[in-house]
């Protein structure tokens, strides 16, 4: 379980300084799909970073399963991140000069995880396990990304704008692969999304608003990445 | 196109103008006093006064030609060094360039603009070398052996030294920018660029690896093949070694600037070392100065870009949960081994060249000291080298640790 209490963050100092979370607080159940939806500027991406453990917040407590890590050193958040929290990005982000199955073992040597290949396959690249990512499209790269977040086996995995730089057709088969292998192995999903109609996948959906949650609702239905608009 | 390539980024090679002032200070000097020099040969009566003026005009041009051709290749490699790297860092804008239909000699040509780093460090060193002139000149002449030389200006040194190296290095960076230009603006655009030969291996296997799964038994061979190859023996090994391997051979011009940053250090502070006894005290000093200042702006340049070159993957390691430790000694440790191997090669490559200019040049001449290989000359300049070498490395992964992961990722947006 995650909880945010009175959460704030602010970049920047003196004229300049801009208070991007405003007291935001929140509560998450294991194995929860929620969908962080905002406009650009909301704080929403500022929310998943100090979730995760990427940043510290200023003020206020994030607990994970009731141990707070606000007051964790750089080297505690490392080591937090390592066995809890798997990451997917919009820009991928991998290492270029490595291949498919080396970026992918980036993630699965942290936990151990010898059988990463079964990841490989579960998004469909085991032909391309030895492929560059410059040899690979932007849907077969989020994909890597998407393998080698979960090798890791994170509790939690956050993804911030996973389908913002596909096309439609790449980007629903991104998050078909993500629902698939989160029915699989039951991680918890914080997504940040501009895109309303991805929300309709998640089971509750955090609406932020100028750096505060303005609503929260939850979805009675939840559609598949084949289901909903775009 | 200036907006691509400025005067801001040519201001950024300071390291190449650092060494081309120290190069054009040493050769103006030598130069100048070698042709003063020559003026009083006619005046020259005794076999004593001509001895002594061979080995005048000896030492001039051998320190001409060794000063001047060490620090002239350094900063050859130097500016190829900054240009790839340029590129490598601006590939989206030159490939948007490109696509808008600019040809390659088109952009290259505004890289014409790095010569004048090259002007900057050319000219310093040029009346730099004008000041220290008459104080050079009297030290040369305190021993009256040869008649009294004067200072005199040989407005032709100004072409030899400043101009013609300028326009050396502004064509230089036009060719060799052309020549990494050659490639599709949609590479560019994809971040790809030319690929150095080790990656240009790796594409090449994985073509090789593309046509061989064609058919549906090639496919089985080439998966046997990878099976019962470096694939499968790789998969053994954990990812750190595999990304110690990936850096060190991914890169292998980073890799060769900075073994050679260890070799001119090596060679460069040691020859300095033996300046003193096989020269003037006054020499001695100045060469070690110079020496000690290349050494470190060279190794400063090279382990800047070393961890610059890496902050990405550094940062990506760590939002996975990699420590600090973990993520450098995979990235930058890794240099370590070939870096000593390049300070023990420079070593060789001093006690060489000293040995062959003793040997050689000096071979008819009275009253020149035997050179030998000074072993606690060698260990003070390893001790040096270690100490900036890691310190350098430290203070730049504590000031990478201070950068927050969101910073380069923004960066890297």
């Amino acid at each position: 379980m995650i909880t945010l209490e009175n959460v704030t963050k602010a970049y920047g100092s003196g004229e300049s300084r801009t208070q991007v979370l405003k007291g935001t607080s929140l509560s998450l159940e294991d194995h929860d799909f929620v969908v962080i939806l905002g406009a650009s500027g909301s704080g929403k991406s500022t929310l998943l970073h100090v979730m995760s453990g990427l940043e510290k917040p200023d003020t206020g407590t994030i607990c994970y399963d009731g141990k707070d890590i606000t007051g964790f050193s750089d080297d505690q958040l490392t080591q937090f991140r390592k066995e809890h929290i798997g990451f997917i990005f919009q820009q991928y982000y991998l290492l270029p000069n490595m291949t498919v199955d080396k970026n992918v073992k980036m993630g699965a040597d942290l936990a151990g995880n010898a059988d990463y290949a079964e990841m490989i396959e579960a998004v469909g690249l085991k032909e391309k396990r030895y492929k560059y990512p410059n040899q690979l499209s932007g849907g077969e790269q989020q994909r890597v990304s998407i393998a080698r977040a979960l090798a890791k086996k994170p509790d939690v995995l956050f993804l911030d704008e996973p389908t913002g730089a596909l096309d439609e057709e790449t980007g629903r088969s991104a998050l078909d692969y993500i629902c698939r292998l989160y029915e699989k192995y039951g991680y918890t999903i914080v997504m940040v999304t501009h895109n309303q109609n991805i929300a309709e996948m998640a089971h509750r959906v955090v609406i932020m608003n100028s750096g505060r949650i303005s609503d929260i609702r939850m979805n009675e239905t939840v559609k598949t990445a084949y289901e909903i608009g775009w | 196109m200036d907006m691509i390539v400025g005067i801001k980024d040519a201001v950024k090679l300071v390291s190449i103008s650092i060494i081309c002032a120290c190069a054009v200070l040493v050769c103006t000097m030598f130069i100048n006093y070698g042709t003063d020099l020559s003026s009083v040969k006619a005046l020259l009566t005794t076999e004593k006064e001509r001895i002594f003026y061979d080995a005048q005009t000896a030492t001039a041009r051998v320190v001409c030609l060794i000063t001047g051709g060490c620090l002239l290749m350094t900063s050859v490699v130097t500016l190829l060094f900054y240009i790839k790297y340029y590129i490598d860092a601006h590939k989206k804008e030159l490939g948007i360039l490109k696509a808008l239909g600019y040809g390659n000699g088109r952009i290259a040509a505004s890289f014409w603009i790095f010569g004048s780093s090259v002007f900057t460090g050319a000219a310093a060193g040029y009346f730099g070398a004008h000041l220290l002139m008459p104080a050079m000149y009297r030290l040369q002449n305190k021993d009256a052996v040869l008649p009294e030389v004067s200072v005199r200006f040989h407005p032709l040194l100004f072409v030899w030294m400043v101009v013609l190296p300028t326009m050396f290095f502004s064509v230089l960076s036009v060719f060799y920018a052309r020549l990494r230009l050659k490639v599709s603006a949609l590479s560019l655009l994809r971040g790809e660029g030319a690929p150095e030969k080790g990656e240009a291996k790796h594409f090449g296997k994985n073509r090789a690896k593309k046509a061989c799964g064609e058919g549906v038994l090639e496919q089985k061979a080439a998966a046997e093949m990878i099976r019962s190859g470096k694939h499968a023996a790789s998969a053994k090994s954990g990812f750190i070694s595999e990304l110690k391997r990936a850096t060190l051979w991914g890169k292998k011009s980073l890799l060769f600037f900075i073994v050679f940053s260890a070799f001119c250090f090596s060679a460069m502070t040691q020859m300095s070392f033996s300046m003193k006894e096989l020269s003037s005290g006054m020499m001695g000093a100045m060469i070690m100065g110079i020496g000690l200042i290349l050494a470190v702006t060279t190794l400063f340049l090279a382990v800047t870009t070393l961890v610059r070159g890496n902050a990405k993957t550094i940062t990506m390691m760590r939002t996975f949960g990699y420590s600090q430790r973990e993520c450098c000694n995979a990235l930058l440790g890794v240099y370590r081994p070939a870096v000593y191997m390049g300070f023990a090669v420079g070593t060789v490559y001093q006690y060489g060249l000293l040995r062959l200019m003793v040997d050689i040049v000096f071979r008819n001449m009275e009253g020149m000291p035997a050179y030998h290989f000074h072993v606690p000359r060698m260990l003070v300049s390893l001790v040096c080298f270690l100490v900036l070498y890691e310190v350098m490395m430290y203070v730049y992964s504590e000031k990478m640790r201070r950068i927050s992961i969101k910073e380069i990722m923004m960066e890297a947006e």
